[in-house]
C-alpha cells in the first residue's frame, strides 16, 4: 500500500499513525473494556508496523533496537530530527 | 520522540525494606550527580553539537539515564514500601516523610531540592562534552560510596553496581566522542573557539563537520 508514496509522505504516514495509537492508549487506560477502541488499536498498529517496516527498509531506521546493520552502523548518519532535514 | 517499554535496564527485586539506604541512594535520583541532571544534561546539550558521532552518543546516553532516573526510583520505592511509623522515626525518614509520604521526589540526600543548575548546557561542545566527561565521574565516585553502604544488601548492591559501570562506559564513549570532535579542529586552536558559534577559525563551519 505504501509503495506509490515518497520519503515524506510515508514518515507523515508514521507521524500519523503513531498519534493515534497515543491518543487510543491513553483512552484505553482508563477504558480498558472499550471494543470499538480495541479494535481501533489493533488497525493503527498494524498500519504503523507496515509504515515503520518499509520506511526503515527503504530510507533507514528510527529506532535503536531495529537497525539494519548489513552495510554499517546506520544510526548515526541521518539528519537527527532537531536538525530540521529530515521528514519529522 | 520516545517510546517507554515496560521493562527495567537491570532488574530491581528488593525483598526488605531500609529508610536509611533509601535515603541515601534518592541522590542518585535528584541529587547534584544524579540521573535526573545526568538525562536533562546530555538531552538539552545533543542540539548543539556538531558532529553526528557527539549527536548520537549524546542521544542515546541521555535516553539511557532516563533507564536509570527509573532504576533508581524503583530502588528507593522498594527500600521504603510497606515501612511502619516506627521505622520511619528511628531511621530518620521522618524529614522526608512529613513533605512526600514515601513518595519518589528528586532532592539530594541533604535533602535539597533537584535544581538544573546542576548541569549547564553550554552550547559549546568542547565545554558542554568535558562536563560530560566530569559529571561520568562524580556519578561513578557517588555509586562508589552507595556500595560502601549497602555492601551487606545483595538486592540492592548488584542494580548499584550495574549503574557503577555504566559510568564507566559512558566516560568512556564521551571522551572518543570528544576525540572524533577534536580531530576536525584546527590543532591550533583547539580550545580557543566554539565549533558550534564562532566563525573565526576556517575549520569550524557546523555544515562541514557534519558532511565529515
Amino acid at each position: 500500500m505504501h509503495n506509490a508514496m515518497n520519503k515524506h509522505e510515508l514518515f507523515s504516514m508514521i507521524t500519523k499513525f503513531s498519534f493515534m495509537l497515543d491518543d487510543i492508549v491513553l483512552y484505553l487506560d482508563t477504558h480498558p473494556d472499550c471494543k470499538e477502541a480495541i479494535e481501533a488499536y489493533n488497525h493503527y498498529k498494524m498500519l504503523r508496523q507496515e509504515a515503520i517496516c518499509e520506511y526503515t527498509k527503504m530510507y533507514g531506521p528510527i529506532c535503536k533496537y531495529n537497525v539494519d546493520t548489513d552495510n554499517c552502523w546506520d544510526w548515526i548518519n541521518r539528519p537527527w530530527p532537531w536538525e530540521g532535514a529530515c521528514d519529522c | 520522540m520516545w517510546v517507554y517499554e515496560k521493562r527495567l535496564q537491570f532488574p530491581v527485586n528488593i525483598k526488605e525494606t531500609n529508610a536509611k539506604l533509601a535515603q541515601a541512594i534518592i541522590s542518585q535520583y535528584g541529587g547534584p550527580d544524579g540521573e535526573m541532571g545526568a538525562s536533562m544534561r546530555y538531552l538539552s546539550q545533543r542540539y548543539a553539537m556538531p558532529t553526528k558521532e557527539a549527536m548520537a552518543v549524546l542521544n542515546d546516553i541521555g535516553t539511557e539515564e532516563l533507564g536509570h532516573l527509573e532504576i533508581v526510583g524503583t530502588i528507593v520505592y522498594q527500600l521504603t514500601k510497606n515501612l511502619s511509623m516506627e521505622e520511619i522515626k528511628a531511621s530518620g525518614f521522618d524529614k522526608y516523610y512529613v513533605d512526600h509520604t514515601v513518595g519518589i521526589w528528586p532532592q539530594a540526600a541533604g535533602g535539597v531540592p533537584f535544581n538544573a543548575c546542576e548541569f549547564q548546557s553550554k552550547g559549546d561542545p568542547i565545554t558542554d562534552l568535558y562536563e560530560d566527561l566530569a559529571a561520568e565521574q562524580k556519578a561513578r565516585s557517588t555509586y562508589d560510596n552507595i556500595l560502601r553502604l549497602c555492601k551487606d544488601y545483595p538486592d540492592v548492591y548488584e542494580p548499584i553496581k550495574f549503574l557503577r559501570a555504566r559510568e564507566v562506559v559512558h566516560f568512556q564513549r564521551f571522551g572518543e566522542a570528544l576525540r572524533l570532535l577534536v580531530d576536525k579542529l584546527d590543532e591550533k586552536n583547539f580550545y580557543a573557539f566554539n565549533p558550534s558559534f564562532d566563525t573565526a577559525a576556517p575549520c569550524v563551519n557546523k555544515s562541514s563537520l557534519h558532511d565529515c
